[in-house]
């Protein structure tokens, strides 16, 4: 009767927030995606109305990254028929084509898009991935730099560019690239701690320097992250014992790495009182 | 002191608000021709790289406090080196939109005109031969006798206050003044705005976006020249120690897994 009826309208509505949580905030949960957008999809696609194809777009991507390509093929083909000749559904049979590894395929479709429109970043974007997923990290780094000299301002290539540098042990250039994303998110600390260990790994007392400061830098701006205390500690204790420096900087780095073991017993502490209460639970 | 004239009743009804009607329906319509109507504006890719690069020379100049002295002191230079400074050497070519050159521009132009224009002195047309003969309002301050010709149309009373208006003038006075209306409307940016799309056109010409590059590029480099690097981290460590690290709520249940 009437409770039931409610019941699944309830439902419907739940499973449409989710989806458009996980998309507004960039999640990657693609099996969770692939289970409820594929369901939302066959029950209840009159009640979506317009929002169907953005839940298509994301299904469909979602697909992708669990081989589910029947799927991927059904969303693909609705959103073929309602939007022909859109470049945004082009890169989408692109990616799938990247999907199924038919890379000489995608490469042809993302340069029809760029014959169209040379300024969508996407599929540039595209393209370089292709490059990366093949091997080809020398070929993707100098495609992602000729990208980045004209879109200088596309953080997600800036980092997309320094992971390639650190898997090449470039870590000069890898801290260029974190250099620029540190001036564009100054409050962001995964990024100066990012920054402090490719200085770290770089060696040498002045980068070690500037590793203890980003280390201290990130947790200055998150309290939380053990992985900059940690840091910190063993930069500073890592300048302290150099034979080079002087009295008063090995001071001041003892002094350091102190205070870092005070804040790193704390912590085991706080972790042994929650272990307590949750086995008290 | 002139004597005070009493319209008859029919004209406030069949008058007055029939012109505010006819022109608020008309402005709602030009609106949605106009978003009809509207072409693609395509960005070159030239203009889009350097619109990023000024960005980028900006951040330089706010947040280049936050990456090593070292490092801000190389992009500058890169932006701002006499012999080959990005800033200082790369001149744009400079192409002032003029509607003979740049035929998109035209049927812009031509377009504004049709949608904005034309329909203008249609309706005012149509309204002084339909709506004349008689005064419509009267307008709340004293006028002129210059005024008359103008404002009192088709009406030829020598001993009437200019303060009178004909229908043609009730009809001008609600293109202007219905522009609040339409915003409550359709928006911010509607294309019923007649007095912002004639402010545009005079304005357009001194806006024109090719030249606004180069002295754009002039302007970072000399704003860039001015900035110095303060490291921001310079006492960083004694901040941070100066209290005790505030641990809560690192280990409860809810916290996503982004410690590490």
């Amino acid at each position: 009767g009437f409770d039931n009826w409610n019941v699944l309208i309830i439902v419907f509505t739940e499973m449409r927030d989710k989806l458009r949580k996980w998309r507004e905030d960039n999640h990657r949960n693609s099996e969770q995606i692939v289970d409820v957008g594929e369901e939302l999809i066959n029950e209840h696609a009159s009640k979506l109305g317009d929002d169907i194809w953005i839940i298509y777009e994301q299904v469909m991507i979602a697909a992708l990254d669990c081989s589910r390509d029947d799927l991927a093929w059904t969303c693909l083909q609705e959103l073929k028929r309602q939007f022909p000749g859109s470049q945004r559904v082009k890169r989408l049979a692109g990616m799938r084509l990247e999907a199924l590894e038919k890379y000489e395929d995608a490469s042809k479709q993302y340069d029809s898009i760029l014959q169209d429109d040379p300024t969508n970043t996407a599929a540039r974007k595209r393209k370089i991935s292709i490059l990366k997923a093949q091997g080809k990290s020398a070929e993707a780094i100098r495609e992602l730099n000729e990208y980045l000299e004209q879109f200088v301002g596309d953080q997600e290539a800036w980092h997309e560019l320094s992971e390639l540098y650190i898997n090449e042990h470039d870590y000069g250039k890898a801290a260029f690239c974190l250099e620029e994303l540190m001036m564009t998110n100054p409050h962001n600390h995964l990024y100066c701690e990012q920054y402090a260990e490719v200085k770290y790994t770089q060696g040498g007392l002045e980068n070690l320097e500037l590793s203890r400061k980003y280390f201290a830098q990130a947790l200055k701006l998150n309290n939380r992250n053990m992985r900059a205390l940690f840091g910190l500690y063993m930069s500073a204790s890592h300048i302290a014992a150099c034979p080079k420096v002087n009295a008063t900087v090995k001071k001041a780095n003892v002094r350091y790495a102190a205070w870092a073991t005070n804040q790193i017993n704390r912590a085991y502490q706080v972790s042994h009182a929650m272990c307590c209460v949750l086995l008290k639970q | 002191m002139a004597p005070e004239l009493l319209l008859d009743s029919n004209i406030r009804l069949w008058v007055v608000l029939p012109i505010v009607f006819i022109t608020f329906l008309v402005g709602v319509i030009r609106h949605y021709v106009s978003i009809l109507l509207q072409s693609d504006k395509k960005l070159t890719l030239e203009q889009v790289s350097d619109s990023q690069v000024l960005i980028r020379s900006r951040i330089l100049r706010e947040n280049g406090k936050y990456i090593p002295k070292q490092s801000f002191l190389m992009r500058k230079f890169y932006f701002n080196n006499q012999e080959d400074g990005f800033l200082k050497n790369t001149k744009r070519k400079v192409v002032p939109p003029s509607p003979m050159t740049d035929p998109s521009m035209l049927t812009d132009m031509m377009k504004g005109n049709v949608t904005n224009v034309l329909p203008m002195i249609l309706i005012g047309g149509w309204i002084n031969w339909t709506f004349s003969g008689f005064v419509t309002t009267k307008v709340p301050f004293p006028l002129t006798l210059r005024f008359k010709p103008m404002l009192q149309q088709g009406i030829e009373l020598l001993s009437l206050d200019a303060s009178w208006v004909s229908s043609a003038s009730w009809y001008f006075l609600n293109v202007f003044g219905l522009r609040s209306m339409y915003s409550l409307i359709l928006g911010q940016d509607n294309g019923a705005d007649q007095s912002r799309i004639m402010q545009e056109q005079m304005s357009g010409a001194a806006m024109a976006m090719p030249a606004d590059t180069n002295k754009a590029f002039k302007a970072e480099w000399e704003a860039l020249e001015l900035t110095d690097h303060q490291w921001a981290l310079e006492g960083v460590e004694e901040e941070l120690m100066s209290r005790e690290l505030d641990l809560d709520g690192m280990f409860s249940k809810e916290l996503p897994t982004g410690i590490f």
